[in-house]
């Protein structure tokens, strides 16, 4: 626990661990995990696939030594498959072996009225705690020295699941109707909400997390992403190609390339021993940085261009 | 105290730009600033970005904000600092009025920023140079002049304090637009008692004494200093209250301006409000149509479910409404006259895909076409450009344009289909063919025509609209953002 304090006690100490594990970040990404940690509140992280978004948590788990929950959501995750489920079959089970046990419960109950009586004396174990079984949200509230919880791509799901979270979000805590509250233990998880911006998130959860905004990051940061990732690779290829990408950039495509995408190039070209780029070899690679069928044919013609740019 | 002020004044800025900042999220900023404080300003900036705005246009708005809010945040801290008396229960009167009112007084002990010192370094080395030597210190005789007074007495507690209450008086925080800075600041000027000072400068540079000329020359630096502090204060009060970037206004005027008339400039600012105005409408009817999802128990399949469960019912089914997703068919007049209206009209359907029903468009001018498959493939604005360039040419003929709808469509058209016609129904005098529209009538939900023109002029020269206007089942001016509006949302609601 002292280790995580000291790691997150300031936004440099961030960036410096975040760094030891590979994971270079801009200001604002360690920023936003200071923040996160001394405010315990949540990150909504947007930006363009592949920018690292969904790894900034996975980075955070292994730094923090926390276990990492993840919830990826999809269109119509709803609470059974997110917050808890009955234990139906162990229900049913149970519910056998009382029949057969009846007798002897109710033992000399007389009538109806004073049967039932007794029954309600069991109360309600059916639905205690015994009989849940928790999905990941819950697990995460109930991870006794905190967690980082990860909720992936929450754009994909629907737009009723949003206010699923909100109390999860605000309070660290889950309202099960049958059970009533559960707290977060003392270490309330770390939460990272993910959203690739296929459509808008309501205010509502907007409000109760910080907003982080991770764009395609400046040419010196993926250098040093590149290098970190694949620190096998020649310098010269390096900036070469970290170049090349920000042209492509700037290219009117359908998908621009990500990160994850400039560092299977740059260790694809390692693996092809490639010492710097050549318009060739870029010709016969390009489908590992680009996507559409469409995108590569334009950019086919323009790759002596742009490598003879980026060679200079 | 203090700090909580500077922070809740910068998101009356932020809310005035336009950025939505709730309660909740101003306490987080109070508690990010307790965290990083306001020292370094980058971090400070990095940390409340992530705090208060939300939205890629608003952290834009945040940008500009903050750096034009702290701008004069950064003088002012300077000058407190400096300052031996701070002042700090009468720095809150003043606050009233709003923060820029904080410094003021002695021009010569408070240097307020390095630029602005260097600035007046310069203004007193002109001034020497256009008067007489330095008069260097020495005695000085009092001032005439109530503000002269001011001055004089060297607090800046109680100028902040005049300047905020001629502020008040002056009504500034009513101030709308930018241009107006220039005019407020010299109303508040005027109301501290400026012409009586400036008659007083102007008498004691000629007087013959040297207390009386020395008191001369510092009551002209101390004017120029506090004409500073005003700019400043106006230019404060301006990011409190008013319409920063002229938007609202020029929103208030666009609603309701005819869209034929609306500017190329303007259209951006257009499409954002459709957006919003679409996106008002989304939240509405999506919440309505939610209503209708809550169903019945649905005994048999409940039943059936948990028949493994020994009878046992576990596992409850609902009976739900489906919905059907209706249809709604729009076709435009894309000729020259109506083609604004065209632009928008689309603009709208197509930012609503989220609760509108399933939209088939359809443009012509003389012979239709299908343009569908444009908007589906394109950003909406790229579709609608195309469409205006493609099938804008020619005179209109509507009995043309209906019988090759009929040809395309009839079979899709059933009664769940909503079809909404766009034109202002002048029809070159050509065949009218309300035979084909009346069968469309027969056949759907609802046929509206939306007719950009003026009701008066309905039915005039060559317009048809009479004979259409009897075979749809309403007929609505539209020509403006308001009625676009209004038009669709009584369309969703009878749609869903």
């Amino acid at each position: 626990m002292g280790d995580m304090e000291k790691v997150a006690e300031t936004v440099a100490s961030l960036q410096a661990s975040f760094e030891a594990h590979r994971y270079i970040c801009s200001d604002e990404i360690a920023t936003a995990v200071f923040l996160a940690y001394q405010l315990r509140k949540p990150i909504l992280i947007e930006g363009p696939p592949g920018v690292g978004k969904t790894e900034l948590a996975k980075t955070a788990a292994e730094m923090f030594a926390l276990p990492l929950i993840r919830l990826q959501c999809y269109e119509g995750l709803d609470e059974s498959k997110a917050i808890y489920e009955w234990k139906y079959g162990k229900q049913l089970l149970y519910t056998q072996v009382l029949k057969e046990a009846l007798g002897e419960v109710l033992g000399d109950a007389k009538g109806f009225r004073e049967s039932v009586e007794e029954l309600h004396k069991f109360g309600d174990i059916f639905f205690s705690e015994e009989f849940l079984e928790p999905r990941p949200l819950m697990k995460a509230i109930k991870e006794e020295d905190g967690c980082i919880l990860l909720i992936d791509e929450i754009d994909k799901a629907d737009h009723e699941f949003e206010s699923l979270l909100l109390e999860i979000l605000s309070d660290y805590q889950l309202s099960i109707p049958e059970i009533g509250t559960i707290k977060a233990a003392a270490e309330p998880p770390l939460v990272f909400l993910t959203s690739n911006n296929t459509r808008e998130i309501s205010d509502a959860l907007k409000r109760r997390c910080l907003h982080l905004y991770i764009p395609f990051p400046d040419v010196d940061i993926e250098q040093r992403i590149v290098a970190a990732r694949v620190p096998e690779i020649p310098p010269a290829l390096q900036q070469q190609l970290v170049a090349f990408i920000h042209e492509l950039r700037n290219l009117d495509l359908k998908k621009s390339p990500a990160i994850s995408e400039t560092i299977d190039w740059a260790r694809t070209l390692v693996l092809l021993h490639a010492e710097a780029l050549d318009a060739n070899m870029v010709r016969d690679t390009l489908n590992v940085i680009l996507k559409f069928q469409e995108d590569i044919e334009n950019v086919k013609g323009e790759v002596s261009a742009i490598t003879a740019k980026v060679a200079r | 105290m203090g700090m909580d002020r500077t922070i809740s004044n910068f998101i009356r800025a932020l809310r005035n730009a336009e950025v939505r900042v709730s309660t909740a999220e101003t306490l987080d900023a109070m508690s990010a600033v307790e965290l990083v404080g306001y020292k370094d300003k980058a971090h400070l900036k990095r940390s409340l970005s992530m705090v208060l705005p939300k939205t890629a246009d608003e952290k834009n708005t945040f940008d500009a904000c903050f750096d034009q809010f702290f701008r004069f945040q950064d003088v002012r801290g300077e000058s407190t600092s400096n300052s031996e008396n701070s002042g700090d229960e009468d720095g809150e009167e003043s606050s009233e009025g709003g923060e820029g009112g904080g410094a003021g007084g002695d021009p010569q002990n408070q240097n307020r920023g390095k630029k602005k010192s260097k600035s007046k370094a310069k203004q007193n080395n002109l001034y020497e140079e256009e008067e007489e030597a330095d008069l260097g210190p020495g005695e000085v005789t009092d001032a005439h002049s109530q503000l002269g007074k001011l001055l004089m007495a060297n607090s800046r507690v109680e100028l902040a304090q005049s300047m905020a209450e001629a502020g008040e008086a002056i009504n500034v925080r009513e101030i709308q637009i930018f241009t107006q800075k220039g005019l407020y600041a010299r109303r508040i000027m005027d109301h501290m008692g400026l012409p009586d000072l400036n008659r007083e400068i102007s008498d004691l540079r000629t007087d013959s004494r040297v207390p009386a000329r020395r008191l001369g020359q510092q009551l002209k630096q101390r004017r120029d200093f506090l004409r500073e502090q005003v700019r400043d204060y106006v230019e404060q009060q301006f990011l409190l209250n008013a319409d920063v970037s002229g938007k609202r206004l020029r929103e208030e005027l666009l609603r309701s301006v005819k869209l034929s008339n609306v500017e190329h400039r303007n259209f951006r600012l257009i499409q954002e409000m459709v957006y919003k105005m679409a996106k008002k409408l989304s939240t509405l009817h999506s919440r309505r149509r939610k209503v209708f999802k809550r169903g019945q128990l649905n005994v048999p399949k409940t039943l059936r479910n948990n028949m493994s469960y020994d009878g046992a019912i576990f596992d409850l089914y609902w009976k739900s409404v489906r919905i059907d997703r209706p249809k709604v068919f729009a076709i435009c007049d894309v000729s020259g006259s109506v083609a604004n209206y065209a632009r928008f009209m689309l603009m709208f359907l197509y930012s609503m895909d989220e609760v509108m029903p399933k939209v088939r468009s359809f443009a012509f001018s003389s012979d239709l076409a299908e343009v569908t498959d444009l908007f589906n493939r394109n950003k909406i604005e790229d579709a609608i450009a195309k469409t205006l360039h493609d099938y804008s040419g020619g005179s209109t003929d509507y009995g043309q344009a209906l019988l090759d709808f009929k040809k395309m469509c009839l079979d899709d058209v059933d009664n769940r289909t909503t079809i909404i016609i766009l034109g202002d129904a002048r029809n070159n005098h050509g065949e009218a063919h309300a035979e084909v529209l009346k069968e469309l009538y027969d056949r759907s939900k609802r046929v509206i025509w939306l007719n950009p023109e003026a009701k008066l002029a309905w039915n005039t020269g060559d317009s048809e609209m009479r004979k259409y206007g009897a075979y749809s089942h309403q007929v609505e001016e539209c020509n403006s953002l308001m009625h676009l509006e209004r038009v669709v949302s009584n369309l969703l609601r009878q749609t869903s």
